[in-house]
């Protein structure tokens, strides 16, 4: 009994399963791990904002900083440079 | 999600790619807004439009992960050329990514859309005297 626990027995029956497991979890995680972090609906959202295409392309402005918002309609209708009605859609999810 | 950037490099480039294009295709101004909000959604992201430089021929994606809010804002000169409903198709197919996880996906897909909507045929001859 103590000859089958041999140095080439452990590897046959212990390194080689561990070694198939161990190649079959990264194919399974590297897509995950290449992408990166991913979106999960219901949990908390920890990143900074992200603005592509604004103002300054490398800003990524703190909700905080930003202008006070106007107090009502009306007064976001006739300066230079507001959009003067908007349309658009909404969504939740 | 953990600490850290909201997207990879590779992801912020396939949204920046979408917008580019959706941009050649329309002539307007694209912009992709992914954060919180102090307040309520829409007039925050009506308050972004107005922060671009041309607000009028401006569309503003604005994604509130947390909030799991989907705003799109467009100006006065750009609602002439993509429509509310046009916007609420885009709207309807990011909400389903979005709703699977996948914002990349979902922005890209989305502005792709968006583009094609607000797109407009190139003025043919319009230079050219007209010939008898």
């Amino acid at each position: 009994m103590i000859t089958l626990l041999s140095d080439h027995t452990l590897l046959v029956f212990v390194g080689i399963p561990a070694l198939v497991i161990a190649v079959v979890a990264l194919l399974v995680f590297a897509s995950s791990i290449a992408s990166g972090p991913r979106y999960r609906p219901g949990l908390s959202w920890w990143a900074p904002p992200v603005w592509i295409g604004g103002p300054d392309v490398n800003a990524k402005p703190d909700p905080a900083n930003l202008p006070e918002l106007p107090a009502g309609p009306s007064s976001a209708t006739a300066s230079t440079g507001v959009a003067r009605t908007t349309g658009g859609a909404s969504a939740s999810w | 999600m953990p600490a850290g950037d909201a997207f990879t490099p590779d992801q912020l480039y396939d949204i920046e790619r979408a917008v580019r294009h959706a941009e050649a295709a329309s002539g307007l101004h694209f912009s992709v807004y992914v954060g919180g909000a102090d307040s309520e959604t829409r007039p925050f992201a009506v308050e972004l439009l107005n922060e671009l430089e041309d607000p009028d021929r401006s569309v503003l994606v604005y994604v509130d992960p947390a909030g799991r809010r989907l705003e799109i804002v467009t100006g006065a000169t750009a609602k002439r050329q993509l429509s509310d409903h046009a916007a609420g198709l885009a709207a309807l197919s990011m909400q389903t990514s979005f709703a699977a996880g996948d914002l990349t996906g979902g922005l890209v897909t989305g502005v792709q859309q968006l583009g094609d909507h607000a797109h407009q045929a190139p003025l043919l001859h319009a230079n050219e005297p007209h010939k008898q």
